[in-house]
């Protein structure tokens, strides 16, 4: 049963003064004279009202005590031990007052458990920025250095571009030397064909004469192996005629012969005889030169047959190579027409070419500029990539500033001590 | 006036007095006698005669690679024979002041008589009665 301390005042009061009238009620009873009843009752009062006051200051100045007490605790920092007063069977405002202090130094603990374990965070998480701060510097230092590379890659680049672009103009030139070439090329080809076609024209031509010449040699030839026949026929004739002349003269030998046998009358015949003799020995001699005459013809006739026919030979080889110097020809003239075909291709293709490589001019042209582009906005990356690294060092001091603070707020509330169920 | 017919026989000039010719025939072939001695050069048929032909070059020891196809026929009077010689050469007068005697060193060798002597050509004059006489003893 609570009861307030004024509520305890005046209660002692009323049990004084009741103790008083229960006294002076008692006392006559209690055949004690007179005189002594009234002193006795006042001193009995006075000793409830003592004893009453000791008791209640006493239980009073403890509680007092233990709270004074607790609240130097409190002040130096002890929130490891609960307040606990007396019990008492009519706790009072010093007993509220207790347990409001109890909540204070539950309310501290809890504040002090939380903010050391925030403290404990936060300087964890205060190392780790840290730790990471500077992982993001290297990190940046490495970006840092790899758009150096990428910057130094860029002019490179540029200059590759610029030598690319001056080749393929250079490229270009070259192309259309060679255009110009392959033009000069068809028209030489067109010039060879002509040529070509007229030599092809004359060879055919004298193939054809050549031919003729060769009909009229052949038949030149047939006309002396026939005149050889008709000179053999002579000959035959001749050898008649020789035949005749033996004849003639071996009758005129034996008509000299029986001539003679006649004697005088046979003088005449034998003279004759001798004339006829002569005759048949001239005609024998005349018919001896035929014969050779004849021989020498025929000899000259093979030698001149032999010369045709060596003649014909060569002029069938010169057919023959007239033949090859028309294939020839015309060889030439269809390796004229590839030659045309094919320097027309090329100059059409070297055409097709230099407009391809106007293009890829055009192409390295924006080739350049998005490497200059490049180049610019690699310049900005460094410029941001530094600046990120500036800030990443800031970064870096701010998390260990704050790693400070957070040692300093642990120090701040390590004075509190919360006892062994907290930490 | 005497004729003499000339002949060769090999390289020599020999010569025949007409008197003792018959007369001269063309013989291309010659049929072959039987049993016959050598030195003919086979048989002729002269005037359907058969007439035994002797080679009188190589009767005489000529040298002689040719022969004439004309052969030369004696008399019958004389000896049926034909004389198959070198060539037959020509009809010559006989002019008998200019014959010259022939040496006969060795008997019965080359049956010549007396050498004529012709306008430089030397014409040995066939014996022909010996050369008759020899093929007779032969």
């Amino acid at each position: 049963m609570r009861v307030e301390i004024s509520y305890k005042f005046i209660l002692g009061f009323i049990i004084v003064v009741g103790s008083i009238v229960l006294l002076n009620q008692l006392v006559p009873h209690l055949g004690i004279p007179e005189a002594w009843q009234q002193l006795v009752s006042i001193g009995c009062a006075i000793l409830v009202g003592l004893l009453l006051g000791w008791a209640f200051s006493k239980a009073f100045t403890a509680n007092i005590r233990h709270l004074s007490e607790a609240a130097e605790r409190l002040s130096l920092g002890d929130l490891s031990k609960a307040i606990r007063l007396r019990g008492s069977a009519f706790p009072d405002e010093t007993s509220d007052l207790a347990s409001s202090l109890n909540r204070v130094v539950e309310s501290l603990r809890d504040l002090v458990g939380t903010i050391r374990t925030s403290a404990n965070k936060v300087a964890e998480a205060a190392q780790g920025l840290s730790a990471t701060s500077q992982e993001m510097t290297a990190s940046s230092h490495e970006v840092s250095s790899t758009v150096e590379q990428i910057s130094r890659g860029a002019e490179t680049q540029a200059e590759m571009v610029e030598r690319s672009s001056r080749l393929i103009r250079e490229m270009a030139v070259s192309v259309e030397l060679i255009a110009g070439a392959a033009k000069k090329v068809v028209a030489a080809a067109n010039e060879t064909a002509r040529t070509a076609q007229g030599g092809g024209e004359t060879a055919r031509v004298t193939t054809e004469k050549l031919r003729h010449i060769l009909v009229e040699v052949e038949n030149n030839g047939r006309q002396i192996v026939s005149f050889g026949l008709q000179v053999q026929k002579i000959g035959k004739i001749v050898d008649v005629i020789t035949g005749v002349a033996q004849k003639t003269n071996l009758l005129a030998l034996n008509a000299t012969i029986e001539a003679a046998r006649a004697g005088e009358y046979g003088r005449g015949f034998a003279v004759v005889a001798e004339e006829i003799r002569k005759l048949a020995d001239s005609t024998s001699e005349s018919a001896g030169e035929i014969t050779s005459l004849i021989e020498a013809i025929r000899e000259q006739g093979g030698e001149v047959q032999v010369s045709m026919k060596q003649t014909m030979v060569e002029m069938d080889a010169g057919r023959t190579a007239l033949d090859s110097t028309v294939t020839a020809f015309d060889q030439i003239i269809e390796t004229a027409a590839n030659t045309q075909t094919k320097a027309t291709s090329i100059a059409e293709l070297s055409q097709k070419q230099t407009q391809g490589a106007g293009k890829m001019v055009e192409a390295i042209d924006e080739i350049s500029k998005v490497v200059a582009d490049n180049a610019v906005a690699t310049e900005e990356v460094s410029a941001a990539t530094q600046q990120q690294t500036a800030s990443m060092e800031e970064m870096a001091h701010s998390a260990q500033d704050l790693s400070a603070l957070a040692d300093q707020l642990l120090d701040a509330v390590r004075r509190f001590q919360l006892g062994s169920e907290r930490g | 006036m005497d004729l003499t017919l000339t002949f060769r026989l090999g390289e020599e000039l020999y010569g025949l007095e007409v008197a003792d010719v018959q007369e001269i025939v063309e013989a291309p072939d010659f049929d072959y006698i039987p049993l016959a001695p050598a030195g003919y050069l086979g048989a002729i048929n002269f005037h359907g005669t058969i007439l035994p032909v002797l080679d009188l070059a190589g009767y005489l020891g000529l040298e002689s690679s040719q022969r004439d196809r004309r052969v030369i026929v004696l008399p019958a009077a004389t000896c049926p024979l034909g004389l198959g010689v070198t060539a037959v050469g020509r009809i010559l007068p006989l002019e008998r002041e200019k014959l010259l005697p022939y040496l006969q060193n060795r008997e019965g060798e080359a049956y010549i008589r007396e050498v004529f002597n012709h306008q430089g050509d030397m014409i040995n004059m066939l014996d022909l009665a010996r050369l008759l006489a020899s093929l007779e003893t032969h």
